[in-house]
């Protein structure tokens, strides 16, 4: 056992008040409670308080200045084990003075919010996201629907697919996903849409694209046809000597979009009939004897 | 559990007013059984840590209501870096050796 004046940092002539204010200074620096992680600090103070309990009384420093008492025997009279509060705040993980003694809230861990996301301050994070591929006709895809899908756990999901949604377009249905762990918020569903193709039209950004077959005398002599297009028939003019190849335009007959409606652009293709007979053949050939003209000039003019 | 006058006898220098008051400033938080104050150990221990720190080390009580707040906001980031801990080591051991790295380095 170390000399308590050296314990207590004062000389052997120091007085009472010395001795105090020496004691109390380096029992509040060694205070165990005050120092939870630090293990020594307990047996440091211990002996700051054993070495008080001599030279802190004036009988008691009479009797050690004459060699009456030692400090060690002091000390194991004088300091029997004693409890210190942090044996039970410093252990286990739930306690009852953990909520601030001022408010009454608990005291929030910042430190998960920022660890587990700061941003929304949560504890935990959201639930996963669910990715489906969804399969969409191509009518459905243009004029937009509403689906009921089955999903792999059983869920009923209801789908509404936006008109003019495009193929690989994903669809966020928010909160659809895996549930949130210990109350936070569940994931989404991502819906990826698929479209199908159609026998008839083809997209083409907002705008739909579709054949129709002429016979050599619509082509010639024009006509009017009906149509079949996204949003149902319409009677489409065919000009007196319409080619092959031509594009008519139904405007607004496309996909809609927020900046309109797209168009539909018919392109034409004249068909010949299957056996054309020698008073056809002969009836062109003598047109085109008088009226020549030349359909690859620009073909020719290029090569 | 013990009752509010075993309490003030073990301790010398505790008296009933000084208790009370501690009480309705928060400090401790015995349990009520009818009219009668019950103070499980914790509460004891906290009890004596306060009188530790007012009568033996002198800190007035206008100062020991920070004291105390620090307190047991240092208690509670300890518990809580201790259920990290429990967590990190939980992890595989190429993870355990990534957070070693830079909470020693601190980078």
């Amino acid at each position: 056992m170390a000399d308590p004046y050296q314990i207590l940092g004062v000389t052997r002539t120091a007085t009472q008040a010395e001795i105090r204010k020496a004691y109390l200074r380096l029992a509040k620096k060694n205070h165990p409670d005050l120092h939870p992680g630090d293990k020594a600090a307990e047996a440091r103070f211990k002996e700051i308080a054993s070495a008080n309990d001599i030279v802190g009384d004036v009988k008691k420093r009479a009797r050690f200045d004459g060699g009456e008492i030692d400090a060690s025997g002091a000390e194991v009279h004088r300091q029997p084990e004693r409890e210190f509060y942090r044996q039970h705040a410093d252990a286990g993980s739930d306690f009852k003075y953990d909520r601030a003694w001022s408010g009454g809230d608990p005291l929030d861990s910042d430190l998960f919010a920022e660890l587990f996301g700061s941003r929304s301050a949560r504890r935990n994070p959201r639930g996963a996201d669910i990715n489906y591929t969804f399969p969409v006709d191509f009518i459905e895809a243009v004029n937009g629907a509403k689906k009921r899908v089955v999903m792999a756990d059983g869920k009923t999901l209801d789908i509404s697919i936006p008109a003019g949604v495009r193929d690989g377009q994903t669809l966020r249905l928010r909160g659809q996903g895996q549930p949130g762990v210990g109350g936070a918020e569940p994931g989404d569903t991502l819906v990826e849409i698929h479209i199908n193709p159609h026998p008839v039209f083809q997209r083409d950004g907002n705008s739909i694209r579709s054949r129709l077959a002429l016979t050599l005398g619509e082509a010639l002599a024009g006509a009017k046809l009906p149509v079949e297009t996204v949003n149902g028939v319409v009677q489409l003019t065919i000009p007196r000597g319409s080619k092959s190849g031509s594009i008519l335009r139904l405007r607004g007959k496309g996909v809609p979009s927020k900046s309109g409606h797209g168009d539909h652009l018919v392109e034409l293709q004249v068909i010949l009939p299957d056996h054309p007979d020698d008073a056809l053949i002969k009836a062109v050939t003598e047109w085109e004897a008088k009226h020549p003209y030349h359909p690859r000039s620009v073909e020719e003019a290029a090569s | 559990m013990i009752g509010e006058r075993e309490l003030i006898d073990a301790f010398e220098a505790l008296e009933s007013d000084s208790l009370q008051r501690w009480i309705d400033l928060d400090w401790v938080r015995p349990q009520t059984d009818g009219s009668d104050l019950r103070f499980d150990e914790v509460d004891v221990a906290r009890v004596r840590l306060i009188c530790d720190l007012h009568y033996e080390l002198r800190i007035e009580e206008s100062s020991l209501s920070v004291v105390l707040s620090l307190m047991d906001q240092l208690y509670a980031a300890r518990r809580d870096l201790r259920k990290l801990a429990v967590a990190i080591n939980a992890q595989p051991d190429d993870v355990r050796e990534a957070i070693a790295k830079l909470t020693v380095t601190g980078s």
